[in-house]
């Protein structure tokens, strides 16, 4: 399957969208939650604190004078104190600022809109929080204070934060995962799309199946298809017209080549006359022979382009297979030129066209056969070649202990009608494009080197490596 | 031996009857599928040479009613297209051999000769190449009418080239021929027997070593 990761996408960009906002309203959400949920609370404990000053001033004995005295007995200042959390403090102070009852010290809150009024203090070296009531008396205003340590507010406090947070936290999760599955699920006939087109071969021509096609790529697809059926159209234009070409061209070209033959050895039976006319015929043949080759050629390159050869013709096949029968197909031409020409073959699968891949083989044989003396030797191989841990290559290749190719060439060579300088061959130069274009259209490379013995020529086709 | 020619180019059509009676083979010549169909109605023939591409009907459908008429008779298709489907379509329907315009005249005579010389050791038990003679139900081989003493192997060896004379016999194929006599046969053993043959029949006929490949046996 083809890597997602390249480029963006959508998927990431949906979810990095729409998670980063929502993770920022959910903390939002828990601040919210939190000082909705401490205000009422500190509230409710300041009215436990008020309610304990309503018990004090009850107790409290003002006399005519003025002098203010509390009646707290001990079991009522026991019970005024029993708290499990928290120490509670009081202190009663008259008109004067004056010490009546309680504990010594005891911040008194300043006076606020409110009666009884509050501020949070420290006492005995911890945080307190103070209510203070001014009770109006005829001799002036007398304070009640009544104070908490906040062991218990900061408790709930605690405990009310981490609750809002665990829940709030959950939610957010809940809510990521939601999108999360909403985006995978939303985006999969996208995805569907996508892989059906990673999968197709680079040859496929049918169209894309629309069925599962949302509409807002729709006009994708459609485009694409349109794309395909036109190019299809023109591969098989292409396939036909090869096809009358190569009959019209190769009709004429087999009769006139087979007509001079004929002649040829007739004139050599008849014993004609003038050397000079048999001379003139045999260099016709030859001729034809090269026009005949030419065209062929010619043919093989334009069908060997991409564009003249749809899927259809791409099938498993054995290189072992392909290699004997050209090895056998060019024996005659070996033996007539004194070459030993051999195969050292091992299994190896690849897929792709039977009659290109001949062709391939045919011209690198043909080229090898050409510029090898008489006396030497051409071997075609096959087999494996391992490229890396994992992946193995099959290869092709042609080797000759010829002249060789001078360095300086190698690249021209496979140029079309290039021919090596000073040579006397009769090749057209097309050879070596051919199994270039067929090569190309295999996705496979060509290395040209020097023999394995230091001579000659090695040109090695490796096919693309296929899955360990 | 007569062959029919069914050509429609005339100027092929000629070079393929001068040749083919040149290499001594009785040639009749028509233009059509239509034509050919009448002519073996009349006649009898021991090959069929086609080409493809006739005006009317086609090549490979004028193959596929001979052999749907249950004739045996061989076919060589001649063509000037090329790619993997005609050539799978034209051996498919029943072609024995296939050849590709242009051709050298000499090749076309080679292959027709093949194809005769197959169709009658199916039903003729002598394999006749050069001057090489095999008598295959007596194990008989002869070179000049002076008989040849062989091993069982050789014999075996001998057989299956002659029956291919003129094609490259793969190694493993001959080792399989070979095998049949006794348990296990290398390669270097059938390379073994291949010399001893060669030792025997001298001049008459060529046995000849395609390295890594096989053997191929030829009229001298």
């Amino acid at each position: 399957m083809a890597s997602p990761a390249r480029g963006f996408s959508i998927r990431r960009r949906l979810l990095l969208l729409l998670s980063a906002p929502l993770a920022l309203l959910l903390t939002a959400g828990v601040l919210i939650d939190y000082f909705s949920t401490v205000s009422p609370l500190s509230a409710a404990y300041d009215q436990v604190v008020a309610s304990s000053i309503v018990a004090v001033a009850a107790h409290l004995d003002i006399g005519a004078d003025g002098r203010v005295k509390s009646e707290l007995s001990d079991q009522a200042i026991a019970v005024l104190r029993a708290d499990n959390h928290d120490e509670i403090y009081y202190l009663v102070l008259d008109a004067d600022d004056r010490f009546v009852a309680g504990d010594a010290g005891l911040p008194v809150a300043p006076e606020g809109r409110d009666n009884p009024s509050f501020v949070d203090a420290e006492y005995r070296d911890a945080p307190v929080r103070v209510a203070t009531y001014r009770m109006k008396t005829a001799s002036g205003v007398v304070l009640i204070s009544v104070g908490e340590t906040t062991n218990k507010r900061r408790e709930s406090a605690r405990n009310m934060l981490s609750y809002i947070v665990a829940s709030d936290v959950a939610q957010l999760l809940g809510t990521l995962l939601l999108v999360w599955v909403g985006v995978r699920v939303g985006l999969r006939p996208l995805l569907a799309l996508r892989d059906q087109i990673a999968r197709r071969s680079a040859r496929d021509l049918a169209a894309l199946d629309e069925s599962p096609v949302p509409s807002e790529v729709r006009p994708l697809t459609e485009a694409l298809n349109r794309l395909f059926a036109t190019v299809a159209e023109a591969a098989n234009a292409q396939h036909r017209f090869l096809a009358n070409a190569a009959h019209q061209l190769r009709t004429p070209l087999a009769g006139l080549q087979a007509q001079l033959e004929l002649l040829s050895s007739d004139l050599q039976q008849h014993g004609a006359a003038d050397p000079a006319l048999r001379e003139r015929v045999a260099r016709l043949h030859t001729g034809m022979q090269r026009l005949g080759h030419t065209a062929n050629q010619l043919l093989a390159l334009a069908r060997a382009e991409p564009s003249a050869n749809p899927a259809g013709d791409f099938r498993e096949l054995d290189l072992a297979d392909l290699a004997k029968d050209g090895v056998a197909a060019h024996f005659d031409r070996a033996l007539a030129a004194h070459i030993d020409l051999g195969i050292e073959a091992e299994s190896a699968r690849v897929s792709a066209s039977d009659w290109l891949l001949r062709e391939l083989l045919a011209n690198l044989i043909d080229n090898a056969l050409a510029y090898t003396p008489a006396g030497g030797n051409v071997t075609a191989r096959c087999g494996i070649v391992a490229g890396g841990s994992t992946s193995r290559s099959a290869f092709l290749e042609v080797e000759d202990d010829g002249p060789g190719i001078p360095e300086e060439e190698r690249v021209r060579v496979f140029e079309r009608f290039y021919r090596i300088a000073g040579g006397e061959h009769e090749g057209n130069g097309l050879g070596l494009a051919i199994v270039e274009e067929i090569a190309r259209a295999h996705g496979a490379t060509i290395e040209l080197t020097t023999g394995s013995g230091g001579r000659g020529t090695r040109v090695r086709v490796v096919f693309a490596a296929r899955g360990s | 031996m007569r062959i029919l020619v069914i050509e429609d180019d005339a100027l092929v059509a000629d070079a393929m009857v001068r040749g083919l009676t040149q290499s001594g083979f009785a040639v009749d010549r028509v233009s059509s599928a239509e034509m050919a169909e009448a002519a073996m109605q009349r006649e009898t023939f021991d090959l069929l040479l086609v080409d493809l591409g006739l005006p009317g009907m086609d090549g490979f459908e004028f193959v596929r009613r001979v052999r749907r008429a249950g004739s045996g008779l061989p076919v060589l298709i001649v063509t000037a297209r090329d790619g993997l489907a005609d050539r799978v379509n034209a051996l498919d329907i029943g072609g024995d051999d296939y050849l590709v315009k242009p051709f050298a005249v000499p090749e076309l005579a080679a292959r027709c000769r093949a194809l005769i010389r197959r169709s009658k050791a199916a039903g003729n038990p002598q394999v006749v190449v050069g001057h090489l003679h095999l008598d295959l139900p007596r194990r008989e081989a002869r070179v000049g009418g002076e008989p040849l003493e062989l091993t069982p192997r050789e014999w075996a060896v001998l057989e299956c080239l002659a029956l291919h004379a003129g094609q490259v016999v793969h190694k493993e194929r001959l080792q399989q021929a070979v095998s049949s006599w006794t348990d296990d046969i290398t390669a270097n053993a059938v390379e073994v027997y291949v010399s001893r043959l060669r030792g025997k029949l001298g001049e008459a006929v060529s046995i000849r070593t395609v390295r890594g490949l096989g053997y191929r046996l030829d009229e001298s």
